[in-house]
């Protein structure tokens, strides 16, 4: 576990970037932020610039200046930013993705959620990862609320549902076998606990992890299956509502906001924003990281 | 806080001006911010800046920083002062005296860290004073810079309660002053009230240096106060904190800080606080370097 301030950017990166990149790349990531809640930071536009010249090559365009009429006119924009915002998110998901998300959830939130709950007679945490795509997230969750269960968390049940709109993405989650690049963050002392070497590239997770997690498959705009989703104490759902528009994404807020446990929390993905898309949660910093936290009842005021 | 105890402060606050290392433009500089901008002359800052090699040096390095505005370095002094204007250049000149006022000796906290610190916070309330109409961005920033000015005198005044303090913190990751009131029995905001007083700080300043954890006890200056308050807790979450983990979710948009602010700027409601909040990680970096500039390359390797 580390503090926020490795989130800290190189500033060499920053200086060189600064001066060279072409201004209507921020342009751009004003467009994507507004459009989708992803925010480039200034250290990492030349990510975007790399996104964008990916796309330009593919559709052989001659100059940024075409791609952004491209990105703006009708007809072509949400086609467009849709491939833009996968090019944008490629390589996101991986174990052990957000730090300082994890430190808030083990550090604050789990002593307050314990606190809350300790007069209940069943001692329950329910966790969802919504759009969990390959299990990466699941799974670092699941290892990281192990690790409580012998302090915080002894003798409690912890269960985390993992969902997403994607049948084969399910299948590789539920297998649970990842390479060097997912578990570039995952440090040794998890690998040797929670993993088996299947060969010198890949590792599987052990079966105790994956008993903890149910995976299935579920559409977050079906709103029937949604209203089923009840009684979470956590929803994490990362780069996933950057692909809806605004009305769906402000439905599917709605949804886990009623799924969620007085008290719960709600996370998006580290550059993502809500964009103010609703104001039932209570926008809370933790250092390092950003959540939304549906008011606890015992906080007096709703 | 008692009256014997604010008698103590107050004595105790009062030999650090016997400390030699003040440099001979602080006082004046000091003298300079509180009169009104229209009656601070060029000629007088020019000769200021002028008047310690160190610290003209400094000037200019500062005021090439991306974080300033500049595009280029400037070439001379004049030319710094004139192109980023009398009060930028003040805040610069506050910043590089402040570092000579308190070198890094004794220090019970990372000097890295506290500058990092102050100096973020500095440009996150001139950052978030640029959203609010009729807000004064370079006010703002001197505020931000000198909010915490009480950690100095703790360090130099009161340095064996001060590290039990600094102890507790990091032990159990409280917030610094309840630290500091648990472990002291006051906190920076007192001490740093306290030599605030005693260098005549302008009331706005004092306010600000003697209740930006506590805003609503603010007589002089409430949204001023309110702002520091909400940029600190901002950096304290955002990796420019104190050096340790803050055990503790904040909620700015309902902390009575953000109604004072509120009742003064209404525009606050449109703020994007989330996006404010990436674009103050942007300025992570630069202050990293610019605290580097400032203070030498230890304090930035520490950082």
């Amino acid at each position: 576990m580390t503090t926020a301030s490795q989130s800290a950017v190189a500033p060499a990166k920053a200086e060189a970037t600064r001066a060279t990149i072409d201004p209507i790349f921020r342009q751009i990531r004003d467009l994507v932020y507004k459009t989708s809640g992803i925010y480039q930071q200034e250290e990492k536009l030349y990510l975007l610039v790399d996104s964008s010249g990916r796309r330009i090559k593919k559709l052989s365009l001659r100059s940024t200046r075409e791609y952004w009429e491209l990105l703006s006119a009708q007809g072509t924009r949400e086609h467009e930013m849709r491939q833009l915002l996968n090019e944008v998110t490629i390589g996101e998901t991986c174990l052990f993705r957000s730090l300082p998300q994890l430190d808030a959830l083990r550090k604050v939130i789990l002593p307050e959620i314990v606190q809350e709950k300790t007069k209940q007679i069943t001692k329950q945490l329910r966790i969802w990862s919504a759009g969990c795509s390959t299990g990466e997230e699941s799974y670092t969750l699941a290892m990281n609320m192990m690790e409580e269960s012998e302090r915080l968390l002894k003798g409690w049940t912890i269960e985390v549902l993992a969902t997403d709109l994607n049948d084969r993405s399910v299948e590789t989650a539920k297998a649970g076998i990842y390479g060097d690049y997912a578990l570039r963050y995952t440090t040794d002392y998890y690998k040797a606990k929670y993993f088996t070497s299947l060969d010198e590239k890949k590792m599987q997770v052990r079966p105790e992890v994956k008993n903890l997690i149910t995976f299935s498959r579920l559409n977050l705009q079906e709103d029937s299956k949604m209203l089923f989703m009840k009684g979470m104490d956590l929803i994490f759902c990362c780069n996933v509502l950057i692909y809806f528009d605004a009305p769906s994404k402000s439905r599917v807020i709605n949804h886990f906001f009623s799924n969620l446990n007085f008290g719960g929390y709600f996370f998006l993905g580290t550059s993502e924003s809500l964009i103010k898309l609703n104001d039932k949660f209570h926008l809370v910093h933790f250092p390092g990281a950003i959540g939304y936290w549906k008011l606890s009842l015992k906080s007096g005021k709703l | 806080m008692t009256s014997t105890l604010e008698t103590k402060i107050a004595e105790r606050v009062s030999r650090i001006e016997a400390t030699p290392a003040i440099p001979a433009v602080f006082l004046p500089l000091l003298e300079m911010l509180n009169a009104p901008p229209d009656q601070v002359k060029l000629d007088k800052v020019v000769q200021l800046v002028s008047y310690d090699n160190t610290i003209a040096a400094q000037c200019l390095r500062v005021a090439s920083s991306p974080l300033f505005g500049m595009t280029k370095s400037p070439e001379s002094i004049k030319g710094a002062v004139i192109s980023l204007g009398l009060r930028r250049v003040e805040t610069i000149l506050l910043t590089c005296c402040l570092s000579q006022a308190f070198p890094a000796r004794n220090w019970i906290i990372d000097p890295a860290v506290f500058w990092r610190h102050s100096l973020g916070c500095a440009m996150v309330c001139r950052k978030f004073a640029e959203k609010l109409k009729g807000a004064d961005g370079d006010e703002a920033y001197m505020a931000g810079l000198l909010h915490d000015i009480g950690f100095l005198v703790n360090c130099l005044s009161f340095p064996e309660e001060f590290s039990k303090a600094m102890e507790l913190a990091h032990q159990s990751g409280i917030p610094f002053d309840e630290a500091e009131r648990e472990a002291m029995g006051f906190t920076h905001e007192d001490t740093g009230a306290a030599l605030a007083r005693q260098w005549n700080l302008g009331g706005r300043l004092v306010d600000v240096i003697a209740h930006h954890h506590a805003p609503e006890r603010s007589k002089s200056a409430p949204p001023l106060v309110a702002l520091v308050h909400l940029c600190d807790l901002l950096c304290r979450a955002r990796g420019l904190g104190y050096g340790y983990y803050e055990n503790r979710r904040v909620d700015l948009a309902n902390n009575p800080a953000w109604e004072i602010l509120l009742q003064e700027h209404r525009e606050l409601e449109g703020v994007d606080l989330v996006r404010f909040t990436f674009e103050l990680d942007e300025a992570v970096g630069e202050i990293g370097e610019l605290v580097a500039t400032i203070f030498g390359a230890s304090a930035a390797a520490k950082a």
